[in-house]
């Protein structure tokens, strides 16, 4: 038997955390952070691994196959694999923790608590991404939950109980939904005889009826739109990401929204198609409403986290869009702009982080003039809001292009309508350089803030600040630079993904006469049946 | 061997390999790096030197008659589609090559002794090898798609220079107008390059010319919606050459160092959107009413920006709104259908007017020593005049540059002037007489410049001038300025660093418009041989010598007001014009209003709006949420939230609701 690459990467951070009290440690962290170090980077190492040993990107079926019955009354099984919508989010994920790891440097207090729930997270947040069975991704969801819940309450700001609290009761109570729309799935047809199961395989061919899939759709859309967050069920975001510190936040913006673009995809794409297809034009108007919302909210933010978060609202909104699009171009991108958000929203909080560290604040009315003391640092922000305004030669350019010639493609919608989604998409390229430049103008130019130099040290970007980034900006540049060495990697699974939702899109009949959103079936000779 | 042709690509990415080398430098060592200026400063010339020399054996080839070369490769690719990247090199692509490397040459050896003081100086040539990568990078793009990319990166290269000195709030906002500005256009150049693929599915120019006919004969493009792509476009270089009502960014961008206003903001980077509607000429050529309005645009845009220079008292504002006005005649040659006139004048603009501004550059510099380093002080005329004495070089070279742009025979300017308004008579009468008073217009600027500057008495000894100037900007006299002891009494002719380039371009300026008579127009064989030939053959001294000869004749008209007014002061046009007509002068003093509008409207109404969504965010949105956990949060029980049972109302409702909408859209078609 072939080395069980995905269980390792899942189970070794989760046991090497287990171990963690056993580190000899002074507790000042001093230690226990080299550890929790290697474990991540063991951790990458392993998800590479897996990558290079047992995975053909040519190939759209599931691979590193790993299957062991747990409880069989139940239908559970010990079920992971990996297909190309799984594979690149557990690279991102592994190199996202490891890097976290890093940036958690600085932490001193309670600091076993702390790296023990991070290499928790770490296999949990593998485990999403990984697992073939909805019982076993509802309890990976779940499992991530806690550690977040925690890092938050111990770790966050002034208001971090407020924050914590909002954030637990908007995912958990959202997660009820995917309990419900699991266990309605994996029951469905079990009258008839069909066995219970949750796995991704089985439930992808049940067949399931329309009115069915659509129930099942609205509450996984609920559920996964607060992940993504698909405004209006944001609003824990702000907060969460408000009070966090930078190497929670760099999980947060990194990982944790990306797990709802890819239930996303996962689930309403690939086993609801026909659900999909209805609600499709649903999804890019919401992604519209991101896109535009978000970017004047922060645009109008005062406060340099939060409208970072804001910014990944809005940047969340392509996905959205490329979700909805039936084109392979704009699904590549969709998957793209998450890896690609991941990266470039880690490294923005990360930033903001590093930059809290020496200013105590966060109020941009409090800064100014930061650029003259800290000119490396100036120059790294710079860089990674460019990277944020999708510039073209960064991995966002690559991906919202994408998205925007994958929709401006797309003949499942009319032309009205594209023309609308994507002229005011475009309004998004005009608002997100004028809120990320003005924030760069507020905190860097102008003359130096007196009163922030008088008690803030502002010392320049040290070397593990710079490392940290510059391991960030390879992979942005390097999509940026040849997008192929991303999108290869999953091209086959998607184009057999977006396939399927083609097809149940050209079977879904139009009513006749003037539509306003969908194109009549065009190519009729091309429909099923 | 390969021909030079095939090495295209290494022009763009030799000045990157040198950029990225020390720009990684900087951030990992920067002190070290910061201390090695001149070694900097020489490798990043050798490598744009190394693609000069590439760009010149690239342009010898096309003039020795080689054809188009074009290289792709797969660059992204899902499902059916295919982007493609690579590069293209022909004609047009190598007179931009030489000229652009030329440029960024002598722009960067001039700024060795311009930026000699500051202590960005390694960062300045490294921005400068970074945009001349970007820039070259533009010129040889062989679709539409990769110009964007690199039409985006000259636009952040712009931002960052124009942001140099980031201490400075003028500079600040200047380099966030330019990006935001640019952004707009390429808004709609985005729209514009998506539409036209989805149209013909190209991204490639004569793809794209050859699809769109054949899309609109089948009938599933209408013609309307073809128009309104080829403008969508068009918006683009409307905001990178800065065309009315998109040129409010330029003037403001001369926040940025000097040399950069010449190399980007007057000879490469703002001629790039010319360049871009003379790479679409097959897809505008078949519609007339896009080239309408694209000569109209250039005409608002020239006359707003000669009018809008004849009151500017800044030097360098002066040489902006001339750009401003000649980047016009550029865009209006295009709408007549004459792109060979309008890439002549792009190319001995782009020389003469480097030139003007390099010599300004270099008359701010020799001020900085006598008035300090602020630019409200060091760049107002009022407090130059007689310079001619103190830096001949400078003076005589800036003399050259006034007679190129008025258009006097047989100086660059005058040719490739002549052509436009030639060819603006024959297709457009009306715009030909706006563009022929702004010729008059032009020539009277910039002598007012010249004399204001070069001529009379030496007034930067008046203090009453420097501290009214200071006060009318709103700023206070710099209170470590010790006067009289740190500073000089006279300024002095620049080093050898900057006053080479001056030389070397009055060249060009003066003798590269013998390339283009209107009988024997080698440039026209080059870009446009079977233009030039017919060109050639139906030329006749008969048409030719009363347009270039009205238009010399108002050149010297002008010039001669400048030299009544300013030289000889025969004619004080203060208490003659400006008093006369109060409103018209306050008009062209407020650059028409057009800041203001912007203000008012696109600035604060989008803050305004902005922060309108927020309180909604903040008090709605999450007020609901609020409302709801707020009852039982406050008792700090989290949990008993659940059992409540609101928790489930307030999920249900918003379930009910998606179902709502769906069923909605689903109604909706």
């Amino acid at each position: 038997m072939a080395f069980p690459w995905l269980s390792a990467s899942i189970l070794f951070p989760i046991a090497a955390a287990l171990l963690i009290p056993f580190v000899p440690d002074q507790g000042d962290g001093k230690r226990v952070r080299w550890y929790a170090l290697g474990i991540t980077l063991v951790t990458f190492l392993l998800t590479v691994g897996g990558y290079l040993n047992g995975y053909d990107a040519s190939n759209p079926e599931l691979q590193l196959v790993e299957r062991v019955e747990w409880l069989p009354d139940l239908g559970l099984a010990w079920s992971v694999g990996a297909d190309g919508i799984s594979m690149p989010l557990i690279l991102l994920t592994s190199f996202i923790t490891s890097l976290a790891a890093l940036a958690a440097w600085p932490v001193t207090f309670k600091p076993k608590l702390f790296y023990f729930l991070l290499l928790a997270m770490d296999g949990g947040q593998i485990a999403v991404f990984a697992v073939q069975d909805m019982l076993l991704f509802f309890l990976a969801w779940e499992l991530e939950l806690l550690p977040v819940y925690l890092l938050l309450a111990i770790w966050g700001g002034k208001k971090r109980q407020y924050a914590a609290t909002k954030f637990i009761l908007y995912t958990a109570g959202s997660s009820v939904f995917i309990l419900l729309a699991g266990l309605a799935m994996a029951f469905y047809g079990s009258a008839e005889g069909a066995p219970i199961s949750f796995e991704y395989s089985q439930l992808m061919d049940k067949g399931m009826p329309l009115g069915f899939q659509l129930f099942c759709y609205a509450g996984l859309l609920i559920a996964f739109g607060v992940k993504l967050p698909i405004v209006p069920l944001h609003t824990w975001l702000p907060d969460a990401h408000g009070e966090a510190t930078a190497p929670v936040h760099m999980l947060l913006a990194g990982i944790l929204l990306k797990m709802g673009g890819y239930a996303l995809l996962r689930f309403n794409c690939q086993i609801l198609p026909d659900a999909h297809a209805q609600f499709a034009p649903l999804l890019v108007i919401l992604g519209v409403v991101n896109i535009i919302y978000a970017a004047l909210t922060s645009f109008a933010q005062r406060n340099l986290k939060r409208k970072i978060a804001y910014s990944s609202i809005s940047h969340m909104g392509f996905v959205l869009i490329g979700i909805g699009s039936f084109s392979a171009l704009g699904s590549s991108g969709a998957m793209l702009q998450m890896i690609s958000h991941g990266l470039i929203g880690a490294s923005l909080f990360f930033l903001v982080g590093a930059t809290y560290d020496r200013t105590h604040t966060l109020q941009l009315d409090e800064m100014g003039g930061v650029g003259q003391k800290m000119r490396k640092m100036f120059a790294l922000w710079t860089v990674c809001s460019l990277a944020s305004l999708a510039l073209p030669g960064m991995s966002g350019f690559v991906s919202e292009l994408m998205i925007f010639v994958g929709f401006a493609t797309d003949d499942a919608y009319t032309l009205p309508f594209r023309i609308v989604i994507d002229g005011l998409a475009a309004v998004g390229v005009i608002l997100t350089p004028v809120y990320l430049l003005s924030m760069l103008r507020e905190i860097f130019y102008g003359k130096e803030n007196l009163e922030l130099a008088s008690h803030a040290e502002l010392v320049d970007a040290e070397p593990r600040e710079i490392y940290v980034i510059g391991c960030l900006l390879v992979p942005i540049i390097g999509i940026g630079l040849y997008p192929r060495l991303l999108t290869d990697t999953y091209r086959a699974s998607m184009e057999a993904l977006v396939a399927r939702d083609e097809s149940a899109m050209k079977a879904l009949i139009a009513p006749s006469g003037g539509s306003l959103i969908r194109q009549l079936p065009l190519r009729a000779p091309m429909l099923p049946g | 061997m390969p021909s030079a042709a095939e090495l295209a690509w290494l022009i763009p990415v030799l000045p990157l390999v040198g950029a990225v080398i020390t720009g990684m430098g900087l951030i990992s060592f920067n002190r070290t790096i910061n201390r090695l200026r001149k070694p900097v400063a020489i490798f990043l010339l050798s490598c744009v030197g190394a693609a000069a020399v590439l760009s010149y054996a690239v342009l010898a080839e096309q003039l020795a008659g080689a054809a188009p070369t074009e290289v792709l490769f797969n660059w992204a690719s899902a499902g059916t589609f295919n982007l493609e990247m690579g590069f293209r090199v022909d004609a047009l692509g190598a007179v931009m090559l030489a000229l652009v490397t030329t440029i960024a040459l002598l722009v960067m050896v001039y700024s060795d002794g311009y930026m000699a003081h500051d202590k960005g100086y390694v960062r300045f040539f490294t921005y400068l090898a970074l945009f001349s990568s970007s820039m070259l990078g533009l010129v040889i793009s062989p679709n539409l798609l990769e110009i964007y990319v690199f039409w985006e990166l000259v636009g952040m290269c712009s931002y960052l220079l124009v942001g140099f000195w980031y201490d400075r709030d003028g500079a600040a906002n200047a380099a966030q107008k330019a990006f935001v500005v640019n952004r707009v256009g390429d808004f709609g150049l985005l729209l514009g390059i998506l539409g036209l693929f989805w149209a013909t599915g190209s991204f490639g120019f004569e793809a794209i010319g050859s699809g769109l006919q054949i899309a609109m004969a089948n009938g599933t493009v209408p013609r309307w919606a073809a128009l309104a792509l080829c403008l969508f476009v068009f918006m683009g270089p409307m905001a990178k050459s800065a065309q009315f009502p998109l040129h409010v960014w330029l003037p403001d961008a001369m926040e940025g160092p000097t040399p950069i206003s010449a190399l980007i903001h007057a000879a490469t980077m703002v001629a790039a959107g010319v360049f871009l509607v003379a790479r679409l000429q097959p897809v505008y050529e078949a519609f007339p009413e896009v080239n309408a309005v694209i000569a109209v645009v250039g005409t608002i845009t020239l006359v707003l920006g000669a009018t809008i220079a004849l009151t500017q008292m800044d030097l360098k504002k002066g040489l902006a709104y001339s750009t401003v006005s000649q980047l016009g005649y550029m865009m209006l040659a295009m709408g007549c259908g004459a792109p060979v006139a309008g890439m002549f004048h792009l190319v001995t603009h782009a020389f003469f007017k480097a030139m003007l501004f390099l010599g300004s550059g270099s008359v701010i510099h020799a001020m900085e020593e006598v008035v300090g380093h602020e630019p409200v002080l060091a760049q107002d005329m009022r407090l130059m005049g007689g310079l001619r004495k103190f830096m001949p070089i400078t003076g005589a070279t800036f003399f050259i540059g006034c007679i190129a742009i008025s258009g006097i025979p047989p100086l660059a300017g005058f040719w490739s002037k002549d052509e436009i308004l030639g060819v603006a008579f024959g297709q457009f009468p009306i715009l030909w007489v706006a563009g022929f008073f702004t010729a008059g217009m032009t020539a009277f600027y910039m002598f007012r410049l010249y004399f204001l500057t070069f001529e009379g008495e030496f007034r930067g000894g008046d203090r009453a001038m420097a501290a009214q100037l200071l006060t009318a900007a709103g700023k206070t006299a710099p209170d470590h300025d010790d006067h009289g002891s740190s500073h000089a009494h006279h300024p002095h002719e620049s080093g050898w660093q900057m006053a080479m380039p001056l030389v070397v371009l009055a060249v060009p300026s003066a003798l590269i418009g013998l390339l283009g008579t209107p009988w024997n127009s080698r440039f026209g064989q080059l870009l446009d041989p079977q233009e030039a030939i017919e060109a050639a053959e139906h030329f006749s001294w008969a048409e030719f010598l009363p347009l270039a000869g009205a238009s010399v004749a108002i050149s010297i008209a002008g010039i001669t007001v400048a030299v009544l007014a300013y030289a000889l002061h025969k004619v004080d046009l203060g208490t003659a014009v400006a008093a006369r007509f109060p409103s018209l002068n306050a008009f062209l003093a407020n650059k028409w209003y057009l800041d203001a509008i912007n203000d008012k409207l696109f600035v604060q109404g989008s803050r305004k709006l902005a922060k309108q969504v927020l309180d909604v965010d903040s008090k709605v949105v999450d007020g609901v949420v609020n409302l709801t956990g707020l009852l039982t949060l406050g008792s700090g029980e989290g949990l008993k939230y659940f059992n409540t049972g609101r928790a489930q109302f307030y999920a249900l409702i918003v379930f009910g609701g998606v179902i709502a909408l769906v069923v909605l859209f689903g109604s909706l078609g």
